[in-house]
């Protein structure tokens, strides 16, 4: 009777299941995947340049002139890397599939002598895995990008705040049909149609439109916020490189939005500060 | 004991006055452009009639041309459904003369020959083929378009056209573009197959169904107007408040996509009927083809987000002709409430255009590589996935408008995981060619291009979902690129795959293999070249919409005009070998894909009422390369007794 | 072979289709005719003797008999009698390394400009105009007709050139249409100095326009209040 409350062992049914990595070891054997795993690393490195070659075209104009644009290129560097592995795996089934599997092309079907696979278990749960495990790395990649550009810069914020810093410069940007004008509040309201910054002084800009919806741009500092008209957006930046940039239009305003375009000058603060003076506008707080 | 009595009910039926179809005899396309073309000038002329001769508005505009180019419009919509006939069935029911059998049958073009085609049909396969024919119209329309906008980007040194022609040139381009892409693959194979593979006579509604495609034949020439008064100058998504600004042709466009979104919502209506409640007898949800998935998700998304783009279009004409102030903030309203229900819609309509391509696809892949379906499962995953997600992406157009900066962090979520369900489909592809043996036809050969197409655009899509990234790329031709690789890269070369693929059953020939292949593959080979070059450009710094740009752009623009007029030349191509094999091709069989799916197992032409039983399902019918009770050889001589000239 | 010229056709009347309405489009939708600023001598600079041209623009306010308004570059079918617009064209021509003296004879009534920035003289040589023979820098910004703005243009290559000049409006007439056969124009000159050659674009910035905000209608073509000007 006591034997019977204590479990029996089962016995090792007897199979000829082989253990996991020897299954694994078997399915890299197999001609097939040995040349996709090939393909799939050679076209690999072949993209792999594109991480750099990207980052090249994007820094043509000037290159990057503020950590916001440091940070976004880094971002787009590693998504770039990060995309590689798939997008090469896939690749090289397609390209595998064109030679590899390529049956004849009459007018009747070929025969196919390979097992009619339905679904496999271990391909689903591996691809959804990764692609998870992907996409969740390239959200919390953002996601902590986007909040660390917010510090820096008050993201794209539709607030009227205040300027975080004390030292921080304040440009009102005007977008009108088609020229943009910028406003200096704390220089005695000095206007131009050229933007000059200080370098490596933090600028707020309040940005809006007279009529309709623009895009100011900054382009090598990596700023960009649409000029509405009836509410003030605000963006920020600080420039940390001297020299000649652009700001252009980024939505479409209409006959001259092609032309929308204006210079931004990054200047010494000394400089900067005489500019001003020169233009009228002594410093006022 | 207990026997079944069967009772012969007199069922009363309709008189036939006079002969089958009535008035409808004399309707069709000729009396619809007829009526379409008085009426508008009628309602225009009493319009103006209201204004005094000169008159101007307190900003100096013509205050008659705005309310009188919309009493065109409306004139021109009702006279032209009406010439087509479409008021005839609820008229006659309203006075109690209701349709007979006859009539039904005339309607649905019984011994009508090739007349049917410009008549109001209500036949599946005649709509079919009518949304086919009336697609590759509006797609030549736009890429005559694109190919002007390509040739102002190439010439770097002048401005071949002025600034304000341009911008309409690129609005129209979008709207005819994305127009001809939403129908092309959900009108031919919603409406001429869907209804086949389900095993049914016809589409749940057909008088609705050819309600449905002379709508969206009505909405073209208000969009080809239009460019005549002012043009659709603000791209084709028209913000406001810069719509406000353009002139009387904007209330064309407004017309072209009401009457639109009614089509689209009577299609999609038609299309999740006739799938919910009209599939064969034994084919439950598992045994349903993946392409009827693809069309039901299609069908549904559009349902949901279709009426968003005709809010948005009623509002904006209204702000225009009767001073609501919806989207004028210095009024109260909010430039921000366009662009919300824009995207709303705007968002799942790239679905609305990219699933059914996939799922063609997807269908296709089994019948060529004669290896069931990879994970039947995972593709149905893919598509819900898809369709459930696509409501929830829609302000990542918006990242960049302060309207709402912190709901940025939610949407971006969103938008990366919408990768996941994309990315089971790709898996769903990938895993049916393993191991396949593939029968390299023209559809077939599509696929490939799909995919790799779909792959740069899924990629580039990553970096426009990330908000850091999306402060560089806004506005800017990367983003252009990335939604041609998507909408034209996946899914207008998927559409070509699906006609190579249907073309026998539509027409009974073959779509000639090597005219076609060399027609795809330039348009392919021009595609990267024009694409890619343009991710430079956008990398580079050009924003969108611009005719004029720095030097720097000037290589980029140069090889991707290049590369656009070989896409032109490669397309030309493919339209000739689709009209020379319509008229003169090779004659096909029956089922010359040895396919399993319903469609396939009727006769070509395809009778009036498809099945002369109709047939019950076992099985799902991707048993490619199993040991097959239906031989390939048994199937061509069963089936194949009518191998003869298309209708 | 057949197929083959099937497809060589299509390709033909597919690219004759194109660069017909290419050509058509081209021709018909071009800008006004090219006025060339006349040559004036030369002008006595501390740098030296400087080439000088001269400019000559009306602006009315709408078209009549006697002054028709813009014939090329137009949109007729929806254009408005009332539009004002520049006279005889907006396709002007400027010699480079030039000192230009632009006069414009201004007969429009106005209104108050947007902002406030316009209401200034920017980018003339010493930053003035003269209105009626009287040297300003500025203009009352409730009374502004509209502006001669040459902005941006996307192009690194050439020299950067800035002009806004606001142009005073007929302070007698109520808003509306002014007569344009009033005597009395507000005659406006100011000068600039052109650089190296470029194309550059100009238009007015006042919302002289129709529909939404005032800009639309004839602030957005060619011919009226907008245009292009080319320094050679």
């Amino acid at each position: 009777m006591a034997d019977t409350m204590i479990p029996a062992e089962e016995p090792e049914a007897p199979t000829n299941r082989p253990p996991a990595m020897h299954r694994l070891r078997e399915w890299l054997s197999r001609r097939y995947v040995r040349h996709i795993l090939i393909i799939t690393v050679v076209v690999g490195f072949v993209l792999l340049p594109l991480c750099w070659l990207m980052l090249a075209a994007m820094n043509q104009s000037g290159g990057p002139a503020s950590s916001i644009m440091q940070d976004i290129q880094q971002t787009i560097f590693v998504f770039t890397l990060v995309s590689i592995p798939i997008t090469s795996f896939v690749f090289a089934v397609l390209l595998y599939s064109l030679f590899g599997w390529k049956g004849k092309s009459g007018d009747a079907p070929p025969n196919n002598d390979n097992p009619a696979i339905r679904t496999n278990a271990v391909a689903v749960i591996t691809w959804t895995a990764t692609s998870s495990l992907l996409a969740g790395f390239l959200v919390v990649w953002g996601l902590v990008e986007l909040a660390d550009i917010t510090a820096d810069s008050y993201g794209s914020t539709s607030a009227t705040g205040q300027p975080k810093t004390e030292d921080a410069l304040i440009v009102n940007v005007t977008g009108q049909q088609w020229v943009w004008t910028f406003e200096y509040p704390q220089y005695d309201k000095v206007a131009t149609d050229v933007l000059y910054l200080p370098k490596d002084r933090p600028v707020l800009f309040n940005v809006t439109s007279v009529d309709v919806i623009h895009n100011f741009w900054a382009v090598e500092l990596g700023i960009k916020i649409d000029a509405n008209p009836g509410a003030i957006t605000q963006t920020g930046v600080t420039p940390n490189k001297e020299g000649t940039f652009n700001v252009r239009c980024a939505e479409l305003c209409g006959l001259h939005h092609a032309y929308m375009e204006t210079k931004i000058e990054v200047l010494p603060d000394q400089a900067f500060t005489t500019l001003m003076r020169e233009n009228g506008g002594g410093q006022t707080r | 004991m207990s026997t079944a009595t069967i009772h012969q009910v007199e069922v009363p039926q309709p008189k036939q006055h006079g002969k089958p179809g009535g008035i409808m005899r004399h309707l069709n396309f000729l009396t619809g452009l007829i009526g379409g073309v008085v009426l508008a000038l009628v309602f225009g002329f009493l319009m103006s009639l209201q204004f005094p001769a000169g008159a101007l508005t307190p900003t100096f505009a013509n205050a008659a041309s705005g309310p009188v180019f919309w009493a065109m419009m409306v004139g021109w919509v009702v006279g032209f459904m009406g010439g087509m006939g479409a008021f005839v069935g609820p008229i006659r029911w309203l006075l109690g003369r209701d349709l007979t059998h006859e009539d039904a049958e005339f309607m649905a073009g019984k011994d009508q020959g090739k007349f049917r085609y410009w008549r109001f049909t209500t036949d599946h396969k005649v709509v079919g083929i009518q949304y086919l024919i009336v697609a590759m119209i509006i797609l030549g329309f736009g890429g005559l378009l694109a190919m002007l906008i390509r040739t102002e980007l190439g010439a770097t040194w002048t401005e071949v056209f002025n600034p304000d022609f341009y911008n309409s040139l690129v609005g129209t381009h979008g709207i005819a573009m994305v127009i001809a892409m939403i129908v092309i693959v959900s009108g031919p194979v919603g409406n001429f197959v869907v209804p086949l593979m389900c095993g049914a006579r016809d589409m749940a509604f057909p008088r609705l169904n050819a309600l449905s495609i002379w709508l969206l034949v009505c909405a073209v020439p208000p969009l080809i107007l239009s460019l005549m008064v002012g043009g659709i100058r603000d791209g084709w998504s028209v913000y406001q408040p810069l719509n406000a600004q353009a002139g009387p042709g904007m209330i064309g466009y407004q017309t072209t996509i009401i009457v639109f979104a009614v089509s689209t919502a009577l299609a999609s209506v038609n299309i999740m009927t006739t799938v919910l409640t009209m599939r064969a007898k034994g084919m439950t949800w598992s045994r349903t083809p993946i392409l009827i998935y693809g069309a039901f998700a299609a069908a549904a998304m559009g349902l949901y987000a279709f009426p968003f783009y005709m809010y948005s279009q009623i509002l904006s004409m209204t702000d225009r002709l009767i001073n609501t102030s919806f989207f004028d903030p210095i009024e109260g309203g909010s430039v921000w409430l366009y662009e919300n229900l824009f995207w709303l819609l705007g968002h799942p309509e790239v679905y609305v255009i990219l699933i059914p391509s996939m799922a063609v696809m997807m269908e296709l892949i089994p019948v060529f590589m004669r290896k069931p379906l990879f994970s039947y499962y995972m593709a149905i995953a893919g598509i819900v996935g898809v369709v459930g997600l696509s409501g929830l992406v829609w302000a990542h157009h918006m990242y960049m408008t302060g309207w709402a900066p912190q709901a940025n962090y939610p949407f971006m979520l969103s938008t990366e995981m919408i990768s996941i369900p994309v990315g089971f489909l790709v898996l769903v592809v990938i895993g049916t060619m393993w191991r396949g043996t593939f029968w390299s036809r023209l559809p077939m050969m599509a696929v490939f291009a799909v995919i790799f197409n779909k792959m740069i655009g899924g990629v580039t899509g990553v970096y426009l979902s990330d908000v850091p990234a999306d402060q560089y790329f806004h506005g800017n031709m990367f983003v252009t690129a990335h939604f041609h690789y998507m909408l034209m890269g996946a899914g207008l070369f998927g559409a070509m795959g699906a006609i190579a693929y249907y073309f026998p059953k539509m027409t009974g020939r073959y779509l000639d293999e090597r005219t076609g292949s060399i027609g795809f593959w330039t348009a392919f080979a021009g595609f990267q070249i024009t694409f890619m070059s343009m991710f430079v450009a956008g990398l580079q710094g050009q924003p969108r919409r611009v005719l004029q740009f720095d030097n720097m752009f000037n290589i980029s623009n140069w090889i991707s005009t290049i590369g656009a007029y070989i896409i032109g030349i490669g397309m030309l191509i493919f339209l000739a070998a689709i009209m020379s094999s319509w008229r003169s091709g090779q004659a096909a069989p029956s089922n010359p894909w040895h396919a399993q799916t319903l469609d396939w197992q009727t006769q070509t032409p395809v009778p009036l009422e498809n099945f002369p039983v109709l047939p019950v399902v076992t099985k799902l019918p991707y048993d490619y390369g199993v040991p097959d009770p239906l031989d390939p050889k048994k199937l061509e001589e069963k089936y194949d007794e009518k191998v003869g000239a298309p209708s | 072979m057949k197929r083959f010229l099937v497809a060589l056709v299509s390709v033909l009347v597919g690219a004759g289709v194109v660069a017909g309405v290419a050509f058509f489009a081209s021709s018909t939708s071009g800008e006004p005719p090219l006025l060339v600023a006349e040559p004036a001598g030369t002008v006595d600079t501390p740098e030296g003797p400087v080439n000088a041209a001269n400019l000559e623009l009306y602006v009315y306010p709408n078209s009549s008999d006697a002054v028709p308004g813009p014939t090329e570059g137009v949109n007729a079918l929806y254009a408005s009698q009332g539009w004002p617009f520049y006279w005889p064209s907006t396709t002007l021509q400027v010699p480079a390394n030039s000192l230009v003296t632009v006069t414009i004879y201004q007969y429009d009534s106005g209104g108050k400009v947007f902002n406030p920035f316009w209401a200034k003289v920017h980018g003339t040589v010493d930053g003035t105009m003269t209105v009626n023979g009287k040297t300003v820098t500025e203009v009352d910004p409730t009374k502004v007709a509209h502006t001669f703005t040459v902005h941006q243009y996307p192009e690194s290559g050439q020299p950067y050139l800035f002009v806004s000049v606001p142009l005073p409006d007929l302070g007698a007439n109520a808003v509306g249409n002014a007569d344009p056969y009033v005597d009395t124009p507000k005659e406006v000159t100011f000068t600039f100095r052109t650089g190296a050659p470029g194309t550059y674009v100009w238009n007015c910035e006042f919302p002289c326009g129709d529909q939404y905000q005032e800009f639309g209608g004839p602030m957005q073509q060619r011919g009226w209040m907008s245009g292009t000007l080319e320094v050679v």
